[in-house]
């Protein structure tokens, strides 16, 4: 990396280090656009197991960049040390904000609480996970190998997002056999070091048996990768799925939160230091990051993170602002300068969607013109859709409810329907898939039409 | 190779599979029309995406708050574009509809000469000097006489060691063409059976373009009279009155003699409901005995129009059936594209 770039890295990490940020080293290096698009396609990492859809985002990105419809200033990958790619070829000022902004994101990965149980040493596991795929393909063949991972990625959607943060107390009830000793190992060596339990011969199963799964289950990948009827390295790759779908999980659902957090740090930390020629370009910039069109998370994340750091700085928070009528709200003060401590607060304990739920209030949107004051009567509405996009990742929340479904040892699934219906067409072919890695039919209930409708596949 | 670009290159082998797959709906695909004069076609390929459990309709709107669809959110959610060269994709198309490869015309091909800087000489321009191989005569002079000091290795070339890049001429096949569209626009041509002619005459464009790169377009109509139009007058619905046939054979063979036979591979396509008025067949057949041998391809669609067709196409064959150069078929519907578009290309 240039001399000149690199002392500015030092700068700007000790201007963020003393303003309260927090965050372990942070690894910068300049890369081309063709690199860039590489990157993007694989998730930010160098290497992925081999399938066309990486070459399909590949792609799409080196074209976008070709005809100028858009360009990647920056890459940042949430691993120990922080890895972060800038685009070669930008101007200094750009590379600049950059860096400044990648420091903030940092932090976020650091400390906000989302990040917690997320691997710090992702590149090591992607680059297992693509060796234990290539692996996969020279003993049973690239494309048997690849029509596996196409069936597979269709349910890549399937899991549990909370599982990583979930601590089940051990098994209540009465004593059972010691279990074997389990050795910890990467997910999808699990099935070859700890073979699963012998299942128990019908003459000894005696009373009731325990009904699988146990309680209905959001990981639907996890369950599969136990239960489902296939090779092991099929298993294994189902593993492998799973775990890459968790560790984008926190990403996606802090997207505004921390874009707006690293927005807010580049401006802050930038502003001081711009000669006056800077200025003008920095502006650009910034309105660019900024644009209101469509739906903009720098914006949205930015803008509110600024209401959040005024209401605290003027004390415009609790039961006696609360209580007031929203005109009065508007003009209240109260000096108390909290904003700061309160921005870091939230940065640690909010995603998304709790940060939108707690922070976008009816007086935010009427300043930001989000929305028209005849409209008002019609916010929760608007909030309620919104947080609607942002649960679960905009995806439906689908459970395995039976794995014994009638029994026939056939999978029943639920969606839990809350007044959006699902693309019917989409739906019925993972459950194809679903079937097919499963063997016996397959079920979804859900609501279709206005009325409540099962799916199945296989039957 | 880089492992993206092995992804890119498995998933440029699965669109090509989808291109041909999926050739038969791409001739009828309009959108494609506007593409020919670019270098590079994109198709969208939703039928590449994988699926997954996602909601159906898109969730409300909500005021000015705007809100993300699962793009950018969920992990995935682009629709798969298939970018390929244009040549590439006729070549798919052509492999999949199996449409044959034009050679050029005749046994004594046509060609014209063609000048590349292939060879070194001793003479020439200032300009053309080869610095490479003049210093590689100077160092062997040196190393022969005994000038050459490796400690020291300074080579002055001399007035024989000077070398040029020189042209070699080659002969190369001609490949110049011209394609005659003539249509029939005698009162029953509509919308949709203009359409057909439309995509015929799109695609029969683009094959011989593919292979014989410089290629003129010309565009005719006739009733009981034959005139030329521009192109975008010729897709233009009309009636017009009773049918000679021969008028517009006629009036190509007038407009081709300003393409030499020797020089041009000469195609024309007619497109009619075949009725053609009686006394008129027997005119039109000896121009047509006439032009044969001087066309590479005299392609004539019938195209049924809602007052069925008439007889041109069978007495055509009966006639000429014999003769080489003659690709005579019928059209009733988009269904009978692909086989239209191959016999049409002489296949």
């Amino acid at each position: 990396m240039r001399k000149e770039l690199r002392q500015w890295a030092e700068i700007l990490r000790e201007r963020a280090l003393a303003a309260g940020l927090s965050f372990p080293p942070v690894l910068f290096e300049e890369v081309g656009p063709e690199e860039m698009a590489m990157l993007a396609a694989y998730g930010g990492f160098p290497r992925r197991y081999p399938h066309w859809r990486w070459g399909s985002e590949y792609l799409r990105h080196r074209e976008t960049y070709r005809y100028g419809l858009g360009r990647i200033y920056e890459l940042v990958v949430n691993t120990h040390p922080v890895r972060a790619y800038l685009l070669k070829g930008n101007t200094l000022l750009a590379q600049k904000l950059v860096m400044a902004h990648v420091f903030a994101h940092a932090d976020s990965f650091q400390n906000n609480l989302a990040f917690k149980p997320i691997p710090k040493d992702m590149h090591e596991e992607m680059a297992h996970h693509a060796a234990f795929v290539e692996k996969a393909m020279e003993r049973h063949g690239a494309r048997s190998v690849e029509e596996f991972l196409d069936l597979a990625l269709s349910l890549e959607n399937l899991i549990d997002p909370h599982a990583p943060y979930i601590r089940r107390p051990e098994k209540e009830g009465p004593e059972e056999a010691e279990p074997p000793k389990r050795l910890r190992v990467r997910p999808y060596l699990d099935p070859y070091v700890n073979p699963p339990p012998e299942p128990p011969k019908e003459a000894e199963e005696g009373g009731r048996p325990e009904p699988l799964p146990p309680r209905p289950t959001r990981d639907i990948l996890g369950f599969l990768a136990r239960y489902a009827p296939l090779a092991p390295w099929q298993k294994g790759i189902l593993e492998i799925i799973r775990e890459e779908s968790l560790y984008y999980v926190p990403q996606a659902a802090t997207k505004i939160l921390n874009e707006g957090w690293a927005t807010y740090w580049h401006t802050r930390l930038l502003l001081p230091l711009l000669s006056p020629e800077e200025a003008l370009e920095f502006a650009e910039l910034q309105a660019g990051l900024l644009a209101p069109h469509g739906f903009n998370p720098y914006r949205l994340g930015y803008l509110l993170l600024k209401e959040v750091e005024e209401r605290w700085d003027k004390g415009r928070f609790g039961p006696e602002y609360e209580a007031l009528p929203i005109g009065e709200r508007l003009t209240y003060e109260r000096p108390t300068g909290l904003g700061l401590k309160q921005l870091f607060q939230v940065r640690t304990v909010h995603t998304d969607l709790s940060f939108l739920d707690t922070f976008l209030t009816p007086e935010f949107a009427l300043r930001q013109r989000l929305l028209n004051p005849e409209d008002l009567p019609r916010f929760a509405e608007a909030k309620k859709a919104l947080l609607f996009r942002l649960t679960n990742g905009g995806y439906p929340i689908v459970e395995l409810v039976d794995a014994n479904y009638g029994n026939r040892g056939e999978l029943l699934l639920e969606h839990a329907y809350e007044g959006v219906e699902l693309d019917l067409k989409k739906t019925q072919a993972v459950l194809e898939n679903l079937h097919r890695l499963w063997g016996r039919p397959v079920h979804l209930k859900t609501s279709a039409g206005g009325k409540e409708t099962l799916l199945s596949a296989g039957s | 190779m880089r492992p993206i670009e092995r992804d890119l290159l498995r998933f440029k082998e699965i669109v090509r599979g989808e291109v041909k797959k999926k050739a038969q709906e791409f001739l009828t695909r309009e959108e494609l029309f506007g593409q020919v004069e670019g270098r590079l076609v994109s198709i969208p390929l939703p039928q590449l995406e994988l699926p997954k459990i996602v909601y159906g309709e898109p969730l409300g709107e909500g005021l000015g708050l705007g809100g993300p669809g699962t793009e950018g959110l969920g992990p995935a959610g682009h629709v798969p574009l298939a970018e390929l060269e244009l040549e590439e994709f006729l070549d798919l198309m052509g492999e999949a509809l199996r449409l044959p490869r034009l050679r050029p015309k005749g046994e004594g091909e046509v060609t014209e000469e063609a000048f590349r800087y292939t060879t070194i000489a001793r003479k020439g321009p200032r300009g053309l000097r080869h610095v490479r191989r003049t210093l590689k005569e100077s160092l062997k002079r040196a190393l022969i006489t005994g000038e050459y000091r490796p400690e020291e290795p300074l080579l002055v070339p001399e007035r024989e060691d000077l070398r040029y890049k020189a042209p070699r001429s080659k002969p190369r096949p001609h490949a110049q063409a011209v394609v005659l569209f003539a249509l029939d626009v005698s009162g029953s041509m509509r919308e949709e059976e203009l359409r057909l002619v439309k995509t015929l005459s799109f695609w029969i464009t683009l094959w011989i373009k593919r292979h014989f790169p410089r290629l003129e377009r010309r565009y005719l109509l006739h009733d009981a009279e034959a005139w030329e139009v521009s192109e975008e007058e010729f897709f233009r619905a009309r009636e017009g009155g009773g049918t000679r046939l021969s008028s517009a054979l006629l009036l190509a063979e007038e407009i081709l003699k300003g393409y030499p036979e020797a020089f041009y591979n000469r195609y024309l396509y007619h497109f009619s409901d075949g009725e053609n008025w009686q006394g008129d067949t027997p005119l039109a057949l000896e121009a047509l005995r006439r032009l044969l041998p001087t066309l590479a391809l005299y392609g004539y669609a019938q195209v049924q129009g809602p007052y069925g067709q008439g007889r041109f196409l069978e007495d055509l064959k009966e006639a000429l059936v014999k003769e080489e150069g003659l690709a005579a078929t019928e059209v009733r519907d988009r269904e009978d594209l692909p086989l239209a578009l191959r016999r049409l290309l002489g296949g």
